[in-house]
């Protein structure tokens, strides 16, 4: 009898951890399926950019229990750096054909944006969100949205209110056959360069010393005071590489669309917070699954001439969630939490 | 606050002063000066478009003379931050209402400021001419006879109104050989309905809409709407929308999926000439093969002659809206030497030998008479095609009368 009891109770936590992949797995099936392939690539290009802005909200969200209302704003800076130093540093026009130059480019772009992003970011959580830490919750949320304001302004000085073009570094004309159908290689660039960006962020959380200090942190920030973690420099940490991923969601989004404008944020901002609470928020692996869920969402709408309904699909989402399960679809427990 | 008082006296004195003037020159030349009030939005961004129709307006008056009188124009600017503000267009109106040499009044641009303007003017009796209105409801059905609130009609326009755009665009597409279209609209008033109106043409005259849908404003991601047309095997698309909405992005978005061959329609959201922010500009090589439309003539008959007389005034070239200001200015001097000629000059037989006049004007436009709620009888839609990174005139529809 006991030995029953154990073998089910065992196989039951076998299910239980084969739950998520064995959904995901599914989900996919079905989408590609009810989709087709065309749409299938265009949600999971889209669900990649959604899912590296929504990183950032989670961490901050889970280390400070901040709603950082600017970080939408914070990628559409990130935007406008990559179009700057691709189009005016590096003196790119559009296409490069010959391969070397176009991934040396590619990188150097990659490097210099998040890099300049993550120095935006520190600075922002330096001069705007530290001096608050101690303040009522209230204080660093309205901060937010005035960062998210002079983000836009400032924008919008130097390079006007209008819709600006991005140079496309990868052909659009280079593609693959998948099962009759062409996928351009940007779109599988765009879906593996985030696809790694977010396996190195959980690499990073996971195994190293400063992810330990940000997990313990966002546990018991008085306690991993006490166990000698620098918590300011964490915290600051933490919006660097938030920042960083946003940045990288910048130039993702340039290279996919060509263009860019100073209220990407905004739009862009809600949907990534969004995926972030529907994932869990708190949660950087949940955080990534909301925005591929949100992008299924968009797409299939689209695909089906209910475009004008996907806004509304996706937040009556937000608020069944937000009713129902408030802690979303991976739960923010603390061990998975950044 | 001592100093504060002063000038606050100060310019209440100078205001005293003034008015007295104004009072004493009217009573003097009571009856011999004449005034066509002219009101547009002229700083910022908003002069760019409206200044030519103040320029074309100021031109008629200048060349007009009307005999025993001293015509003049009065111009008052109603932008606000360099953009149109309907608030400052209803106390400019109050203040040509408030002028009595003020017989007759060019404009507004924008159809906000005309909807905040037309109550004031309807209400003092007061004509006015505005070149490039378009907005269906400020003079048709039910809405145009409250905005002027049941009384006579004192408001005229030039340009022919928004409901002939799409159904004028969806015979071109027709006849251009498009079969089967795929419409997208940017869920607004603009967008949508002009959008409706075109796939109701399009439909009547027997082509087949493959695929409709709808995206609002602020939209990134068109890639999904662009595989929906590619996979309803669309032969042409149709964008009912302005080009901040997204127009030139789902142009980009075609492109990457492959249709950046098939012609792309809309109305004059996406004819936005070729400067920093137009649908031209970023949509860049992919913008060939898009067709726009204009709610406003193209072939003017004595174009060059006029061209000459403007740059010789100016020293610049006339666009745009000069040549409606300057036919509305043209058709106010006719009301006003009508009543002239009638014996008796007041705003009400300026305003009646306008509007009940029952033939045309002879304008820098062509022939041009009003209807009974006063819109032009002059119903052309100008269309465009990108060819070479710009906006070309391709042909006219006239609606007739």
């Amino acid at each position: 009898m006991a030995t029953v009891n154990a073998t089910s109770s065992s196989a039951g936590r076998l299910l239980g951890s084969l739950r998520l992949p064995i959904g995901i797995v599914a989900f996919l099936g079905i989408s590609l399926t009810v989709l087709g392939i065309d749409q299938f690539v265009n949600a999971l290009t889209l669900g990649a950019i959604y899912a590296l802005v929504a990183l950032g909200y989670t961490m901050v969200y889970g280390i400070i229990e901040l709603i950082n209302f600017a970080h939408g704003d914070v990628f559409m800076v990130g935007s406008f750096v990559a179009m700057f130093i691709s189009s005016s540093l590096l003196g790119n026009e559009g296409a490069i054909t010959n391969i070397p130059l176009l991934a040396g480019s590619v990188l150097v772009l990659f490097a210099l944006t998040i890099g300049v992003m993550a120095i935006v970011g520190a600075l922002i959580e330096r001069l705007a969100y530290r001096p608050l830490r101690r303040a009522p919750r209230l204080a660093p949320l309205i901060t937010a949205i005035g960062v998210s304001f002079i983000l836009q302004n400032v924008i919008q000085f130097f390079f006007g209110p209008t819709i600006v073009t991005v140079p496309q570094l990868v052909p659009i004309e280079w593609s693959i056959e998948v099962s009759g159908s062409r996928v351009p290689l940007l779109n599988i660039f765009v879906i593996a360069a985030s696809v790694a960006l977010m396996f190195a962020l959980q690499l990073f959380i996971s195994r190293t010393r400063t992810g330990r200090a940000m997990r313990t942190t966002s546990m018991d920030r008085d306690a991993s005071s006490l166990m000698g973690v620098d918590i300011n420099r964490t915290i600051m940490i933490t919006f660097l590489i938030g920042s960083g991923l946003a940045g990288a969601a910048g130039v993702v989004h340039g290279l996919y669309y060509g263009n860019t404008s100073f209220n990407l944020g905004f739009q862009s901002g809600l949907k990534a917070f969004t995926a972030a609470v529907l994932g869990g928020i708190g949660n950087t692996a949940g955080a990534a699954l909301g925005g591929f869920l949100i992008a299924f969402i968009e797409v299939g709408a689209s695909a089906f001439g209910y475009g004008r309904w996907g806004g509304a699909v996706v937040f009556s989402l937000l608020v069944i969630f937000l009713v129902f399960r408030p802690t979303g679809l991976l739960g923010s427990h603390s061990g998975d939490r950044a | 606050m001592k100093v504060f008082n002063k000038k606050g006296l100060s310019a209440l004195a100078a205001v005293a002063i003034l008015a007295a003037a104004c009072g004493g020159s009217s009573a003097s030349t009571a009856g011999k000066t004449l005034t066509i009030g002219i009101s547009f939005p002229l700083n910022g961004s908003a002069l760019a478009s409206a200044g030519p129709a103040r320029d074309g307006a100021l031109l008629a008056i200048k060349e007009a003379s009307i005999e025993g009188y001293t015509l003049k124009a009065k111009v008052l600017d109603h932008a606000k931050e360099g953009a149109h503000n309907p608030d400052q267009a209803a106390a400019d109106m109050l203040t040509f209402v408030g002028d009595e040499s003020v017989v007759a009044v060019v404009g507004p641009f924008n159809s906000a400021s005309a909807k905040a303007q037309i109550p004031v003017s309807s209400e003092a009796g007061l004509l006015q001419c505005s070149p490039s209105n378009t907005n269906p409801a400020l003079t048709k059905g039910e809405d145009g006879a409250a905005l002027r609130g049941g009384r006579a009609v004192n408001y005229v326009r030039v340009a022919t109104t928004d409901d002939l755009q799409g159904p004028a665009v969806a015979v071109y597409a027709k006849k251009n050989g498009a079969k089967k279209i795929y419409i997208l609209d940017s869920t607004d008033a603009y967008g949508k309905g002009v959008a409706d109106a075109f796939e109701a043409q399009f439909i009547a005259d027997g082509g087949t809409v493959v695929g409709r849908t709808g995206l609002p404003t602020g939209t990134t991601d068109f890639s999904a709407v662009a595989t929906a047309a590619k996979a309803a095997d669309a032969d042409s698309i149709f964008y009912g929308g302005v080009t901040s909405d997204g127009a030139p992005l789902f142009r980009n978005a075609l492109a990457q999926a492959g249709l950046g061959a098939l012609p792309f329609y809309g109305a004059d959201g996406i004819y936005d000439g070729t400067g920093e922010g137009s649908y031209v500009a970023i949509a860049g090589a992919n913008a060939e093969n898009s067709y726009a439309s204009q709610a406003a003539i193209e072939n003017i008959p004595g174009k060059d002659a006029f061209n000459t007389k403007f740059k010789a005034e100016y020293g610049k070239d006339a666009e745009g809206y000069a040549y409606a200001g300057y036919a509305c200015a043209q058709i106010l001097v006719e009301g006003i030497k009508a009543a002239v000629t009638g014996g008796d000059v007041t705003r009400e037989t300026v305003r009646a030998a306008v509007v009940d006049k029952g033939s045309a004007f002879e304008t820098v436009l062509g022939a041009v008479s009003f209807d009974e709620v006063g819109d032009t009888t002059q119903r052309i839609i100008s269309l465009y095609k990108v060819d070479g990174g710009a906006w070309k005139f391709v042909e006219e529809i006239n609606y007739g009368n």
